[in-house]
């Protein structure tokens, strides 16, 4: 076996020529490796003779399309023998040279079986079909039709076992082959779509429509036959039968009629199953046949579409339950449990007899086969909880002592599955109420195992005669569990605890109240969670069980598991590791300490094994887990927290926010601090190198060494720096409209060190996260500085004075960039220039500050307007108020293209202003609210988060679903992330507990996911257009600090790439059509400028204007430092119109070799047609293909001169 | 369901696979998952030694046999458990086939005697019969139970 390690499946069909050769004389001739042509032509001859013999048994259909499948075994082997051409090298590669082995090829393989089904009745034929045939052609995954005939005949005449079996498995295979492209669940090599290849020829061919009803037909008849005999190949015939595609109503209806007939012969003879006869040997012939017979029978019904209105399914799955076969009593519960979930009264009803004590139910708990009880299991449960028998409560306790006594079950699946079924998980249909009970139930309640089991039963539930309290069961086997070797039931003990986390958290979140009724609550001073309200609540009163003392609480038992979950993450399966730290997070609960969770997380992810997909799992487990108790946000965010700063190259970014905005909104008025200290946390911690020093550049850090990890932080921070802005004011609760403080106080606090001192003590979270988002527009990348100006005026706008003013000059340093040096000294250290001159952000800074002068300047004029009217003691004219009304709508316009706000509240002209404008709109009739119906206020959606009127998120016992979910499409509406959409979803299918899709193996493995969303491919288009942006940017940013190329392409990378929520995409369609380029952010300039002019004095006072600031940008485009490579919106501009115009035309200055798929090579003078720009590349096209062949691709622009 | 039952070589090259419920694009990624997972992890397994992996909602127990690597993929009912049980079944059938812990070439060997006795322990996506002396008995095309 030295060369074992390369031998395929092909090796297998190479391993004996012997069967085509020795078959008859004339494959002889044909050695397998000649033309398979002329081997099909030396073949025609003896297909006939297949055909007449299998004609003469009546079946006459072959016999007139003799000449088709002459055609066809031609066309077929013409495929085959390409096939095996393509198969050639492959084979070569594997064998080597010295082995003379050839494989035999499917063709072959199909004339040998046409010829030995020919002579069946000789030995040799079927040793041959046994040992060299069959075996052989399992390896391809699907069979041709065409075989059919012959297998029907060999199904006929052979006699041997052996082949016969063969016979129906092929039958079979070819009944299920419904895949396209002849893909089946069979796997192997591939074979041809044989439909298809039968419909390619013109004269007609044999497909599976032609082959079925005929096999069908002999199925069924051999299914039906009533010799005793015969009755181990009719359960083959019926067992081939059923893999017949369902979707055919007939082929159904006949396998019901069959399926029915065999019951109604053997289903109805009244047996007592003795104990012992499960299985084994013994009894007479009659009743083994029977009970064989019984079990093919429903094996085939459990195949079969459930009929849930039909009272014979049910009657015959129920008698099934007494049948002596064990897995004919294992379908038929099966079957029955899945009718109860349909019609729990029709089935509790027919099962009236069987489950009282020492019926056939019972009889299950003793039987040999693991799903059987399984499906008890969940049949009890089904049953036990229906609404439709709450008045016959003696018929669901009967059932309740069933799945309690399953408890005891030796083996953990089903003991596992009782569990489960107590804890009320049962699909993934979640219902809180159920959950919550099912935490009752099992904190509470008591196996007492029924009073006549002990004579009817003599296995060990006799020792444990007592009754035992479910919760000391269930803990007790789950710790037993936890020592064991085996990691599927460690993963599977994880699992469980992790439902009980989840019940718990369930039963916590409806209120304990009804729960504790009658439990005394102080009695256990010892308790260790006597501070857990629940453990102390709920603790059942487990002196009832005497044996144990009153000692034992719920809170011990869960105490000691907890113990023994915990020391189980020293596992080496990450697999049951993540599986234990779902379980922690879901047992955690919020007043519980999380010190030893956080520190087992955080050694954890430490841990490089951990594969992408099973952390985002967690980070999923999160969200559900604050679903379930909204007060655990805190908490939660400090995990999240770990995840974000330990792994951000793993995770996805973009549910990390998502939880930290839905937590935001569930932690309450007093977490919101904490829970936005969370996330700034994200944005001050170094990255997650090992070994390397706290930076305090975390993204350049991080860069050096991983390029893609430091892509994943600086992605995490930008999300950061936007979030606190976004949402800062929420936390904080200050808003410009409902502070107190007169404008006018703020303009004499100047001072800044008065002013700062002044905000933070007023509004510590708020002031806390100014200074955060101030050192992220220094110190950050480019993209980060971006985000963090916006969010900055985000909050200017919102907050009150001192706030706006203290940014308001902190934008203006930045502008300028002459404080840059006072305010970040420790950031210079790293030799990089930090780019924040005037030449970088100021660009686009001072849009945003012109916006704060607008509304400082009016605050100034109505002031004064305000003293002269004092002082000449003058009422307000009408056309004063009105002048006074429009300036605030125009700053109301602005203001609102920079983020939100209440246009019904927010004052642009300060508090004083209120009054007037009141005054004027009573006198008008206007109504203020007309805000709100703005769509752009609609679209944003941080409607819901300024507005703290609306039903509070935050009490503890209720957090507004449709709240959180509102909050989560927001967060896809407003433009955050491309991907948070698809982030979204991924939460809430993760809560549906839904997702069996494959798994992603490796990124660069997988090219395109067929699956994959058009988000999804939308968005990755543009990240990695941003990324290769980013990278210009950095490099060009570092060489030479003050190109304006850099900030270009960041902006754009920035605006397009990452589909930021920019200051101009809150007004997502009403200016310009295109967000993704800079230039349409120009004319969006425009046209508010444009609104602007249109309006009235104090503004056209104002000097420069916006339009000039476009202006401005404009010629800093042209700055000659910037490579005519960077993706300058002048080239795109012009590669645009020659996409729409025009062809232009060009010659190559120079050789070029293409590096990659998509490029061309080009020699020097070569005329092409240049086609579009891209990123410092054309795409062309040549007139006449080049030596690679190649007619189009992409060159670097340098290399070409346009004409 | 019992979504998948996937056999490769010690080198991910693969031998058989059955795969239930599982639309066809799905397949190739199945393939590759488990195929890594296996390379990942089961280079000096112990024979029989059972490793877990789940993704979202399923779940996937695989194990190493001689020269050759078991793959079951389950969800619902089939849980990490009854993967084992079913696992336990394939492993302990191809062990009897073989004689012994397979080498590949004995297990190619024995290709159709084995591909029949999975079609006895598998039957559309269900777990079907689990005692080895029955399925010995079906895949001679004898009665499940004798008299």
């Amino acid at each position: 076996m030295a060369d074992s390690s390369g031998t395929t499946l092909m090796d297998l069909i190479t391993a004996d020529p012997g069967p085509a050769s020795s078959a008859s004389g004339s494959t002889a001739n044909a050695t397998p490796s000649s033309a398979s042509a002329s081997a099909a032509a030396s073949q025609l001859p003896s297909v006939p003779m297949t055909t007449t013999s299998s004609s003469s048994l009546g079946k006459t259909i072959l016999g007139e399309k003799k000449s088709k499948r002459a055609t066809l075994m031609q066309i077929q082997n013409e495929t085959i023998s390409a096939a095996k051409a393509a198969l050639q090298p492959m084979k070569t590669n594997i064998m080597p040279q010295k082995q003379k082995k050839k494989p035999v090829s499917y063709s072959q393989l199909a004339r040998s079986i046409h010829e030995l089904a020919a002579t069946s009745d000789q030995k040799s034929s079927q040793k041959q079909l046994v040992h060299h045939v069959f075996p052989k052609l399992a390896v391809y995954n699907s069979v041709d039709p065409s075989l059919a005939p012959s297998l029907l005949m060999l199904n006929q005449q052979c006699e041997d076992r052996t082949v016969l079996r063969y016979v129906y498995y092929y039958l079979a295979r070819i009944l299920s082959d419904n895949g396209a492209q002849g893909l089946s669940t069979g796997g192997g090599i591939p074979t041809p779509n044989w439909d298809a290849l039968a419909d390619i020829d013109a004269v007609g061919g044999v497909t599976r429509a032609d082959v079925v009803p005929r096999i069908i037909e002999q199925l069924s008849a051999e299914a039906s036959n009533v010799d005793t005999e015969f009755h181990a190949r009719r359960l083959q015939a019926l067992k081939a039968l059923t893999y017949a595609p369902s979707s055919n109503s007939d082929i159904l209806a006949r396998l019901y009629e069959i399926v029915f007939g065999i019951l109604d012969k053997v289903a109805d003879t009244p047996q007592k199953r003795k104990k012992g006869v499960f299985g084994t040997k013994g009894g007479d012939k009659e009743s083994i046949i029977r009970s064989n017979l019984q079990y093919g029978a429903l094996s085939a019904l459990r195949r079969l579409p459930l009929d849930p209105g039909n009272p014979v399914f049910l009657h015959r799955a129920v008698q099934g339950v007494s049948f002596a076969d064990p897995i004919a009593v294992r379908h038929a519960l099966e079957i029955i449990s899945e009718l109860a979930m349909k019609d729990p009264y029709a089935v509790a009803m027919a099962l009236g007899k069987v489950v009282v004590p020492g019926g056939a139910l019972q009889d299950v708990l003793h039987l040999h086969d693991v799903l059987a009880r399984v499906a008890l299991a969940r049949l009890c449960h089904t049953v036990s909880r229906a609404r439709a028998l709450d008045e016959r409560p003696d018929i669901k306790s009967q059932f309740n002592s069933l799945l309690y006594q399953l408890l005891l079950d030796p083996s953990e699946r089903v003991c596992f599955e009782a569990v489960l079924c107590i804890l009320g998980k049962y699909d993934s249909t979640e219902r809180t109420e159920e959950r919550a009970a099912g935490w009752y139930r099992l904190t509470r309640e008591m196996l007492k195992l029924p009073e006549n089991d002990s004579k009817s039963s003599k296995d060990k539930s006799q020792k444990t005669r007592r009754p035992q309290p479910l919760i000391k069961l269930v803990m007790r086997r789950l710790e037993s569990s936890f020592r064991s070797f085996s990691r599927p039931v460690l993963h599977a003990a994880a699992r469980v605890v992790q439902e009980m986390g989840k019940s718990r958290a369930a039963a916590f979140s409806v209120g304990l109240t009804d729960i504790d009724e009658g439990v005394s609550i102080n009695e256990f001073a010892d308790d260790d969670f006597i501070e857990n309200p629940y453990a102390d609540g709920a603790r059942k009163a487990s002196s009832m069980s005497g044996s144990t003392g009153s000692k034992e609480t719920i809170a011990s038992l869960l105490a000691s598991l907890m113990e023994v979950v915990r020391t189980t993450v020293a596992c080496e399966c990450v697999y049951v590791r993540a599986m234990v730290i779902k379980a922690l997070i879901w047992m955690q609960l919020p007043y519980e300490s999380f010190d030893e969770l956080e520190s087992i997380i955080t050694s954890e992810l430490s841990d490089p094994a951990w594969p992408a997909a099973l952390l985002n799992d967690i980070l999923l487990t999160l969200h559900a887990r604050f679903k379930a108790t909204p007060d655990m946000a805190v908490t939660l965010l400090e995990i999240a927290r770990i995840f974000a700063t330990k792994v951000p190259g793993k995770i996805d970014a973009d549910v990390l926010q998502l939880l930290w905005k839905t937590c935001l909104v569930g932690a309450g008025p007093n977490g919101k601090h904490t829970a936005l200290e969370a996330v700034t946390i994200v944005l001050d911690l170094p990255p997650p190198q090992p070994g390397s020093p706290s930076g305090v550049t975390p993204v350049d850090r991080v860069s050096a060494s991983d390029p893609k990890s430091a892509l994943a932080l600086q992605k995490l921070v930008q999300a950061a720096v936007w979030f606190l802005g976004e949402n800062a004011n929420y936390a904080a609760s200050e808003y410009a409209w409902e502070s107190a403080t007169p404008p006018g106080t703020a303009l004499m606090m100047l001072d800044a060190d008065k002013m700062v001192a002044a905000a933070s003590s007023r509004n510590p979270t708020l002031a806390g996260a100014l200074t955060r988002l101030q050192r992220c527009a220094f110190s950050g990348s480019w993209e980060v500085r971006i985000v963090a100006a916006q969010a900055l005026t985000t909050m200017a706008i919102r907050s009150g004075e001192p706030y706006r003013l203290q940014i308001y000059e902190f934008l203006n340093a930045l502008a300028q960039g002459g404080v840059q040096s006072q305010l970040s000294e420790m950031h210079l250290s790293n030799g990089e220039d930090q780019g924040a001159s005037g030449t970088g952000l100021g660009v686009l800074i001072s849009p945003m500050i012109k916006v704060l002068d607008e509304m400082y300047r009016a605050q100034d004029e109505l002031i004064k307007d305000i003293r002269n009217h004092d002082n000449t003691n003058k009422e307000w004219t009408d056309d004063e108020l009105k002048k006074l009304y429009e300036t605030n709508e125009k700053l109301l316009d602005i203001v609102s293209l920079f983020c939100y706000v209440p246009r019904a509240k927010y004052l642009p002209l300060g508090p004083i202003s209120a009054k007037l404008i009141d005054v004027y709109r009573t006198k008008h009739n206007i109504t203020a609210s007309t805000g709100l119906s703005d769509p752009a206020v609609i679209a944003t959606g941080i409607s819901d988060l300024v507005y703290e009127s609306k039903p509070a998120p935050a009490e503890s016992d209720g957090l507004d679903d449709d709240l959180v979910n509102a909050w989560a499409a927001n967060l896809g509406d407003d433009g955050l992330m491309g991907k948070s959409a698809p982030a979204m979803s991924r939460v809430n299918e993760f809560l549906a507990g839904m997702g069996t899709d494959a798994p992603d193996v490796d990124e660069e493995n997988i090219v395109s996911r067929p699956s994959v969303g058009y988000d999804d491919m939308w968005a990755k288009t543009l990240l990695e257009s941003s990324e290769l942006e980013e990278e210009d940017a950095r490099s060009s940013g570092s060489s030479s600090p003050d190109s304006i190329g850099s900030v270009e392409t960041s902006i754009s990378s920035h605006f397009g790439g990452m589909n930021y929520p920019s200051l101009f995409s809150s007004k997502p369609t009403s200016y310009g059509t295109s967000q993704t380029s800079e230039r349409s952010g120009g004319n969006r300039y425009g046209s508010s400028s444009s609104i602007y002019e249109g309006a009235s004095s104090p503004i056209r006072e104002e000097p420069p204007s916006y339009a000039s600031s476009v202006m401005q940008r404009h010629d800093s485009f042209e700055n000659p430092m910037a490579a005519p490579e960077s993706s300058s919106f002048e080239s795109e501009d012009e590669s645009r119109r020659n996409t729409s115009g025009n062809p232009q035309f060009g010659s190559a200055l120079y050789d070029f070799t293409a590096g990659g798929d998509d490029e061309l090579s080009l020699t020097s003078g070569e005329e092409v047609e240049i086609e579009y720009e891209v990123d410092g590349w054309f795409y062309v096209k040549k007139k006449r293909p080049g030596r690679d062949g190649k007619m189009a691709g992409l060159v670097p622009v340098l290399y070409v001169k346009p004409r | 369901m019992l979504l998948a039952v996937l056999i490769s070589n010690s080198v991910g090259n693969i031998l058989v696979e059955r795969f239930n419920g599982v639309p066809a694009e799905e397949r190739l990624h199945w393939r590759s998952f488990l195929v890594k997972l296996g390379a990942d992890n089961l280079k000096h397994a112990k024979n029989e030694e059972l490793f877990v992996a789940s993704h979202k909602s399923v779940y996937i127990v695989y194990t190493v046999l001689g020269d050759i690597c078991l793959y079951v993929v389950g969800k619902d009912e089939y849980d990490e458990l009854a993967l084992a049980e079913a696992i336990f079944v394939i492993t302990g059938s191809i062990k009897d086939i073989c004689k012994k812990p397979p080498t590949e070439r004995t297990f190619l060997d024995k290709y159709g005697k084995i591909c029949l006795t999975l079609d006895e322990i598998v039957w559309k996506g269900i777990l079907e019969n689990t005692d080895k002396e029955r399925i010995k008995r079906l895949v001679r095309l004898k009665p499940p139970t004798e008299f």
